[in-house]
């Protein structure tokens, strides 16, 4: 806002004296403490939903939120590729609910399974029933197994973890890395777009490779993907080779990664074109959103959200948000950073529509880290802006560090991504 | 006249509706810029993006990071220009600011200016604090003045920083050389040992 503005707005805003432009300058406190309490549900407690429920009461500390979560603690999936490497233990993972509620926030340990959008209420596992006024979903993501043959959900717990959910998935793979023999494969298999963390699973490469170059030397971490491009690939490869030599290999769709089936007994991938044997099998599946927005009718033919990307507001059913990874919003990627930027737009515009204001002008952010090695850490920036109603980059910001960058800025980005994890937690959860 | 009828809060009520027409006209002719541009963005939507990194109302949880709330708002406003026009050596803030028009810089530089500053809370290595501030005494406090908790455009208030985050600007700058030594105080830097550095950080990370 200009300086002018600015100052014809304060002296409106003092003349006025309780405000006759409702909608332009914001509900006078008189107003606001009338109307009774919204009661707004926030249902998943992870990087969207954790701020989202915050940045509410931050707003507007009259609104009665809630937070539904169905784990007593939250695991950070950001970082947990470190576990692999063993630089890195759960401990440090691992949050509770404490600070949310220390805010006024009611954190409620249940998991819903129902959304009623006629009578706005939701209904957990138990038969639990929470009514709302607004309703703030941050689900996350579900496995889509129907495209690999063999795979399933049980296999992926008990001997093909994806890990990409932490948790103890990420500590089997950590295991069965640890029992295999020197001169092994850990075949790592990357999904299609979109889906959770587009840089994760080359970092989890990198930290697999530093695990083995320290105790099993002689090993290879094979790529399978289902792609043939990937996120931050020129600087991936370049650091790859730089620590690693020849360690890691990634094979592209169109050189035949694209996997198709998997068969447990012989521990083989089949690909397109030929089959790879493995000693561990990191598969990562294709993705969808959460069953809960699948199972509710909150979902397009995409498997994904469709929102109204200034406010996140569902196109499907009114008063139902959805953020995070589960959502389409335009340009932005599904990353931990982008929940947190779009739970802050989220709860400015949902207080403002329990108050009568219009939709706030959006502004969002990306920003991700990944760690290649203790002293090499690489980043992806995004500035993004609301255009003709989709989220779109801002022209000439953000973008990659640089190709050419020298040792100690390598280091620092490390030391930067452990802040950026520091902080985003806190936000999260203090 | 406002003060007269606006007293109790129906009369309010009343008295708003009234000067709703009368504002009326004047507000269409101040949105017309806003509708222009795609809107503008509130000092708190912009600056609540920072909070992933830099903590809640920029507060930093460390220790790379530096808390931002409360530091001077001319100061704010150089640094972040700075960053945008690539004056300012940067891993990513560079990046970031291009994103931003002036005004928004000025926005965001005003939101957290006004946010209270928060020191760190945890045990500092009390012998290296000491001989940090024999350093500081000597070379830093004519401009970082009362021990680092004077502030002004040109400088920022260090004391209650982190301390891993002070080490890494000065390691930085000294490492850039030339392209640091436009900025004030930058000669003293460059003269800085790896010990000094981190005696210096020590010391302004325990002064709160």
């Amino acid at each position: 806002m200009n300086p002018s503005r600015r100052r014809f707005l304060g002296s409106l805003g003092r003349a006025a004296a309780g405000s006759a432009a409702v909608g332009l300058l914001g509900a006078p406190a008189i107003l606001r403490a009338e109307t009774p309490k919204a009661r707004v549900v926030v249902v998943g407690g992870g990087y969207g939903g954790a701020i989202a429920a915050k940045y509410l009461k931050m707003a507007d500390p009259a609104l009665r939120v809630t937070l539904i979560e169905r784990n007593p603690v939250y695991v950070s999936c950001p970082l947990s590729n470190e576990v692999l490497s063993g630089e890195r233990e759960m401990e440090s993972l691992t949050f509770d609910y404490r600070g949310l509620s220390r805010r006024g926030i009611a954190v409620m340990g249940d998991e819903i399974v129902e959304i009623d959008p006629e009578k706005r209420l939701v209904r957990g596992k138990g038969g639990a029933v929470y009514n709302y006024d607004k309703l703030i979903l941050s689900p996350g993501i579900s496995f889509d197994f129907s495209t690999i043959d063999g795979m399933s959900t049980e296999l992926a717990d008990s001997t093909f973890p994806h890990a990409w959910k932490a948790g103890p998935q990420t500590l089997l793979l950590r295991r069965q890395l640890e029992a295999m023999p020197d001169g092994g494969v850990c075949a790592i298999v990357a999904p299609p777009n979109p889906f959770r963390c587009p840089p994760g699973p080359y970092e989890r490469a990198a930290q697999i490779a530093l695990y083995l170059s320290h105790h099993k030397p002689k090993s290879k971490v094979m790529i399978y993907d289902a792609k043939d491009a990937f996120s931050k690939q020129g600087l991936f490869q370049a650091a790859w080779k730089e620590h690693y030599g020849d360690m890691i290999e990634w094979i592209p769709a169109a050189a035949g990664g694209n996997i198709e089936a998997i068969d447990p007994n012989s521990m083989t991938l089949v690909g397109a074109v030929e089959d790879f044997q493995a000693d561990v099998i990191n598969l990562i599946p294709p993705q969808r959103a959460a069953e809960l927005a699948v199972n509710n009718g909150l979902v397009d033919a995409s498997g994904w959200c469709p929102v109204n990307q200034q406010t996140f507001e569902s196109t499907l059913h009114p008063d139902i948000y959805i953020i995070g990874d589960a959502a389409l919003a335009g340009a932005m990627p599904k990353s931990g950073y982008s929940a947190n930027s779009q739970g802050k737009v989220c709860a400015m515009a949902v207080a403002a529509a329990i108050n009568g204001q219009p939709a706030p002008v959006p502004s969002y952010v990306n920003t991700c880290y990944s760690i290649l090695a203790p002293d090499h850490g690489i980043s992806v920036a995004g500035v993004y802006e609301l255009k003709g109603g989709e989220i779109v980059s801002v022209p000439g910001a953000g973008g990659l560090s640089a190709a050419d960058a020298d040792a100690h800025t390598r280091a620092i980005e490390v030391q930067f991504a452990i802040g950026w994890y520091r902080n985003i937690t806190a936000d999260m959860f203090t | 006249m406002l003060k007269t009828c606006c007293r109790s809060f129906t009369a309010r009520l009343i008295c708003l509706r009234s000067l709703r027409l009368l504002l009326l006209p004047v507000c269409v002719i101040c949105l017309i810029p806003v509708a222009q541009a795609e809107g503008v963005r509130s000092a708190a939507m912009l600056s609540h993006t920072c909070a992933g990194c830099h903590g809640t109302d920029g507060a930093s949880a460390g220790e790379a990071m530096p808390t931002i709330a409360g530091m001077d708002k001319g100061y704010l406003v150089k640094v972040l220009e700075d960053y945008k026009q690539d004056l300012r050596p940067s891993t990513i803030m560079g990046r970031i600011m291009r994103g931003y028009s002036d005004q928004e810089i000025a926005a965001i530089a005003s939101f957290f200016a006004e946010r209270p500053w928060v020191s760190t809370e945890r045990p500092i290595d009390g012998e290296l604090a000491y001989q940090g501030e024999l350093i500081h005494q000597e070379r830093c406090e004519s401009c970082h003045a009362d021990g680092g908790r004077g502030q002004d455009i040109r400088s920022p208030r260090l004391a209650g920083q982190w301390g891993p985050y002070i080490q890494y600007a000065l390691e930085t700058c000294r490492a850039r050389g030339e392209s640091c030594k436009k900025r004030q105080g930058a000669e003293r830097v460059m003269v800085l040992e790896d010990a000094e550095i981190q005696a210096l950080a020590h010391y302004y990370e325990s002064q709160k």
